[in-house]
């Protein structure tokens, strides 16, 4: 599946974090590729390392070994204001616990990626993403008058705000009941493909999962494709 | 119970927001506490230091030639009071073989009651500091009539029919006060041996002083008994009526009362900002509570336990820092006037900083959490629009209020809390519509990559706690502005009063042939002199034909009417003097005469009004063409009455006087002058002069600290309000970064957002502090104001730069690590 086309590219990637005590390996020589258009589900225990991978391929953060390479690009050895420019024009962002920030309106919160990436209209066009979303009524509201759906649908807007190439989406239905989670997660998934964009989606929810193109287990730190190890060194 | 257990002390101590209230309780009580000891011990010491040039607490002068009788110090001793006998006069003494004019001064064991005489042994012997004068038959000489005299210690002086054994030099008096009578050199000597001398027969020129001296209610009492008693030629005299001193004493205590309202407005402004912010943060525990089924007037309850807790907590523990802050202030002062360290503590004097607690929590802080009981249950689930804002409005007027009574509780000058209202009106006022032109303006920027347009981005999206910040920082701005400002144009008044070359010898009796002489002599030893003014000694008489006595009403006590004024001529108006009503005479003119303007207002007499004087045997009457306000204070002299030259004082007797500044290096030239011109006195005021210098130094002293105090109460207050988003804007910068904002970028657009903040809350400051400095300077401290455009262009910029290392130093935590750990802490 390593096509010229790959949007991502991780070859034996390793992960540790210093405790107290000594050094917890959370990821263990993972090796992937995802390519461009492509939806990905990444599934597993709780606990098992699906944030920490999803943080590193997105550069949010350094691995202890390995390389990353985002859109030809190798994130895992640019420094943190390189990293951080190539998210604001590739990169869009969903997370479990929603991450709007409590002082900005709806349309603020959309706003914040296209002000970062110097759009003049931004206003525009988060009100237009917020209408697509549903929202176009609730604009002035702030996070904490709005319920637990609506606000990870302002942040779906605010992860597409800034046409990301990518999109990474930490269990965005996590914290949603069936039904609204079942709403968000359409409404992910008709974004994405009205954009085009690359999805790839950490989440427990089989029907989501399976509803992605392909899904990567992992366990114990390690990945494999659709509950396979690969063998060691191969690109899958 | 376990619904009571989320609200339990000891849980809320650990949540920023009542540590940070707490905090703000401890400095708002110590600074108080602090500022109002330290108070209270200058005053004692200001005015124990300011007694010693009475040599007492009180005096009683007789002009009569009477002595004041037994039975009057009898009773002041029964009151409690210790007393001390003086008696001054002018006479010739005998010594070395040369006859001298002198002025005695006896004075009866006890002397000084406050203060200390300064004492040489002879010419080469150290100074020593003594609290007694000269014993029975000795007598101490002023160092000058010793080599006048020719004499040596041990030698012998002849007072009248007494023969007195020189036994030392008498350096310094305590009371050397600036009276025209004290002409000649002193020498002193003890009141017993007075009789002897036979110097004083009836009709003599002799003033009989006693000194009273004891606490404040005893000299009451005594003063009570004493004034029936008193005649026309008796006076009774305290320091306040030392005209030099007095005006800058009352200037340095209206400063310390300033400093202490200011600190306790800067304290009421830390306790509200922190026991809102923690009300606010309250809102979701409530809300739970409420779910669990606690009613609310247990809530309110709980609350006010919990007010009352940290109320002590902050009480106590600011009252223990004020402590060790207090002693090591005025071991400092103590430390510069080589003065024993007095530690005592004056606990009445804490009365200021309680009560401010006291009204800090039930003002500021109980209202937002009384509020809390309001708090829907249903917010738990979801948080009602609009609630944030409810009641605030009430809250600001009960704060107002009881902010503006404490503080005319505690200065009780109605103006000083006038005009800090006034600022703060004028503060809020500009706020209200800069505010608005904010929001207006800031709408149509849109933020781009540039650090610029997002900063200002971010000031409109946070535009409320924006306004807040910056109305909380302007007003800590105005408050230490105000302190400022009045600090340093009080201190180039004092700076101005008192300049290094300030007049400190006066010469006085130069007769009129000798008036040219006078001129030469001093030009020729390079003495910078004033001017030589004339002088003609007379009683002011009658006002408008009607004597005196029944012109003014009796209840008004006008010193003036008591002795002779002096009154002199002169073409021009002297530099320091300001005429408030009417014209300076014209050249040419004849006619009229210049009133001082605080007598003027105490007589009665206004533009207009004929007043006459009686000199000698001879009466002139003159209308009043100009009322002129006169520098006491400036050490050059100083007329009631001014005449113009040619007017009606033309061909009356006068005698000439002026002052000029002598180092003491130089002294010597006070012998060739007094050989010269025997007749001539010459007045010594050059320890005075050094007296008033020290306690201004004391003063000032006290004056920087308190003003560093309340600078650095202001930090801590603008630090409390900037930590109160600090989470907000934590998360916001970690957000920032994962959606690929450069670290740059945050640092320049935070540290500009927050410059802007501490420039716009500088300017409106500084403006406000300008406002309340223009109505203090014209009621309390008598200065002309003038805006001070140092302070008004620095005090923005420092305040704009402080705020963007505040800016950048919260973000520290932001930047130091890696996006994804960010986001999990804020999980
Ligand atoms: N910075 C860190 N410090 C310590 N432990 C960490 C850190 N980051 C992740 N972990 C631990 O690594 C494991 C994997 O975490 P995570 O990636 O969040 O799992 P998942 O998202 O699959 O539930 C967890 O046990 C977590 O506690
Ligand atoms: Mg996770």
């Amino acid at each position: 599946m390593a096509t010229g086309s790959d949007i991502l590219k991780v070859t034996d990637l390793t992960h540790e974090v210093a405790l107290g005590s000594g050094t917890l390996r959370i990821l263990h020589n993972v090796n992937l590729s995802i390519g461009a258009g492509e939806s990905v589900a990444i599934v597993g225990r709780s606990g098992s390392g699906k944030t920490t991978l999803l943080g590193l391929l997105a550069g949010l953060d350094t691995p202890t070994h390995g390389r990353i390479e985002l859109d030809g690009q190798p994130i895992s050895q640019m420094s943190e204001d390189e990293r951080a420019s190539l998210r604001a024009r590739r990169v869009g962002f969903v997370f479990q616990s929603f991450q709007l920030l409590p002082a900005l309106t709806a349309l603020e919160n959309v706003m914040l990626p296209l002000e970062l990436a110097g759009q003049t209209d931004a206003s525009d066009q988060a009100t237009e993403l917020l209408r697509r979303v549903g929202l176009g009524e609730r604009l002035q509201h702030t996070p904490r008058q709005l319920s637990g759906g609506e606000q990870q649908r302002v942040a779906i807007a605010r992860a597409f705000a800034a046409h990301p190439k990518i999109l990474f989406a930490d269990e965005p239905t996590g914290n949603l009941d069936n039904n609204t989670g079942q709403a968000v997660s359409d409404l992910l998934m008709a974004l994405n493909r009205e954009q085009g964009t690359t999805l790839v989606m950490v989440t427990h929810d089989e029907h989501l999962a399976a509803r992605c193109g392909r899904q990567l287990h992992i366990e114990a730190g390690e990945v494999s494709e659709n509950g396979v190890v690969p063998a060691q060194g191969v690109a899958v | 119970m376990a619904a009571t257990q989320l609200a339990r002390s000891n849980r809320d101590w650990r949540q920023r927001d009542v540590r940070v209230l707490v905090a703000a309780l401890i400095v708002a009580v110590a600074t108080v506490a602090t500022i109002a000891l330290y108070a209270s011990h200058l005053e004692r010491t200001l005015v124990t230091s300011a007694s010693a040039f009475l040599a007492g607490d009180r005096q009683l002068e007789r002009e009569n030639g009477q002595p004041v009788p037994q039975a009057w110090r009898d009773e002041a001793e029964r009151q409690g009071l210790a007393t001390a006998r003086m008696v001054e006069f002018s006479t010739m003494v005998f010594g070395g073989g040369n006859f001298q004019l002198v002025s005695v001064k006896a004075v009866s064991d006890s002397y000084p009651l406050r203060g200390q005489v300064e004492f040489q042994a002879d010419t080469d012997a150290p100074r020593q500091m003594l609290s007694h004068g000269p014993g029975p038959g000795d007598v101490w000489l002023n160092p000058r009539l010793l080599r006048l005299l020719g004499l040596e210690i041990g030698g012998t002086v002849e007072v009248g029919n007494r023969d007195l054994k020189v036994t030392g030099l008498l350096i310094r008096e305590p009371d050397a006060g600036f009276s025209m009578s004290a002409l000649a050199p002193r020498i002193m000597m003890h009141a017993d041996d007075v009789p002897a001398t036979g110097v004083i027969q009836p009709g003599s020129r002799v003033e009989y002083v006693n000194l009273f001296a004891g606490a404040d209610d005893a000299l009451e009492r005594f003063h009570a008994w004493l004034e029936p008693k008193l005649g026309p030629s008796d006076e009774w005299k305290s320091i306040q009526d030392g005209q030099a001193l007095s005006d800058s004493l009352t200037k340095a205590r209206r400063f310390l009362l300033l400093g202490g309202s200011l600190a306790v407005l800067l304290a009421s402004v830390a306790v509200a900002v922190a026991s809102r912010q923690y009300a606010m943060g309250q809102r979701d525990t409530v809300a739970l509570l409420k779910t669990l089924g606690v009613p609310g007037r247990r809530i309110s309850r709980l609350y006010r336990v919990r007010l009352l807790v940290w109320g002590m907590t902050g009480t106590l523990l600011g009252i223990l820092l004020a402590l060790p802050v207090f002693w090591g202030l005025a071991s400092l002062t103590a430390g510069m006037l080589d003065r024993k360290m007095d530690y005592s503590v004056d606990v009445l004097s804490l009365w200021p900083a309680l009560v401010t607690a006291l009204v800090a929590l039930f003002a500021f802080a109980y209202p937002p959490i009384q509020r809390l009981r309001r708090v829907p249950a249903m917010r738990v689930l979801r948080s009602q629009p609009g609630e944030a804002g409810r009641g605030v409005w009430m809250d600001v007027v009960i704060a107002v209020i009881a902010v503006f009574g404490l503080l005319w509780l505690y200065a009780g000058e109605l103006w000083m809390v006038l005009a800090l209202l006034g600022g703060l009106a004028a503060l809020l006022g500009i706020l209200a519509l800069a505010g608005w032109l904010l929001v207006l303006g800031l709408r149509r920027v849109v933020g781009s990559g540039n650090a610029w347009r997002l900063a200002l981005v971010g000031l409109y999206r946070h535009r409320r706690a924006s306004l807040s910040q910056i109305a909380v920082f302007a007003m800590t701005l105005m408050l230490a502005a105000t302190l400022i400002l009045v600090r340093s144009s009080l201190l180039d008044d004092w700076q101005a009063q008192l300049p290094a070359d300030a007049p400190n010898h006066f010469l006085i009796n130069i007769g009129p042939e000798a008036v040219d002489e006078v001129r030469d002599f001093l030009g020729k030893h390079d003495l910078s002199t004033d001017e030589l003014y004339p002088m003609v000694r007379g009683r002011l008489t009658e006002i408008n034909g009607k004597p005196v006595r029944e012109a003014v009403s009796k209840d008004r006590e006008v010193r003036a009417l008591n002795r002779e004024l002096n009154l002199t001529w002169m073409q021009d108006l002297p530099s320091d003097n300001q005429i408030v009503k009417g014209n300076w005479f014209q050249p040419g003119q004849t006619e009229g005469l210049s009133i001082e303007s605080e007598l003027a207002q105490r007589l009665g007499v206004t533009l207009g009004d004929r007043l006459t004087f009686t000199i000698g045997s001879q009466t002139i009457t003159e209308p009043v063409t100009s009322i002129r306000t006169v520098q006491w204070d400036s050490m050059k002299p100083n007329f009631y009455m001014v005449f113009p030259p040619g007017g009606a004082l033309d061909g009356l007797p006068a005698t000439w006087i002026t002052s000029f500044y002598l180092g003491s290096s130089r002294k010597g030239i006070l012998n060739d002058f007094t050989r010269r011109f025997p007749t001539i006195s010459v007045l010594e005021i050059d320890h005075i002069i050094d007296r008033i210098r020290e306690i201004v130094q004391q003063v000032t002293q006290a004056i920087e600290a308190i003003l560093a105090m309340i600078l650095a109460a202001a930090i801590v207050v603008m630090a409390a309000v900037v930590s109160a988003t600090l989470q907000d804007r934590q998360r916001e910068g970690a957000l920032l970064r994962t959606l690929g904002g450069r670290q740059r970028l945050l640092v320049n657009s935070t540290m500009l957002e927050f410059a802007l903040l501490g420039l716009f809350a500088g300017i409106l400051g500084v403006l406000a502090g300008e406002v309340a400095v223009w109505a203090l300077q014209y009621r309390m401290f008598e200065g002309a104001f003038h805006w001070h455009w140092r302070v008004v262009l620095l005090l923005p910029l420092v305040s704009a730069a402080v705020l963007a290392v505040f800016g950048r130093w919260q973000l520290n935590p932001v930047l130091r690590v890696s996006p994804m750990l960010l986001l999990r802490r804020l999980e």
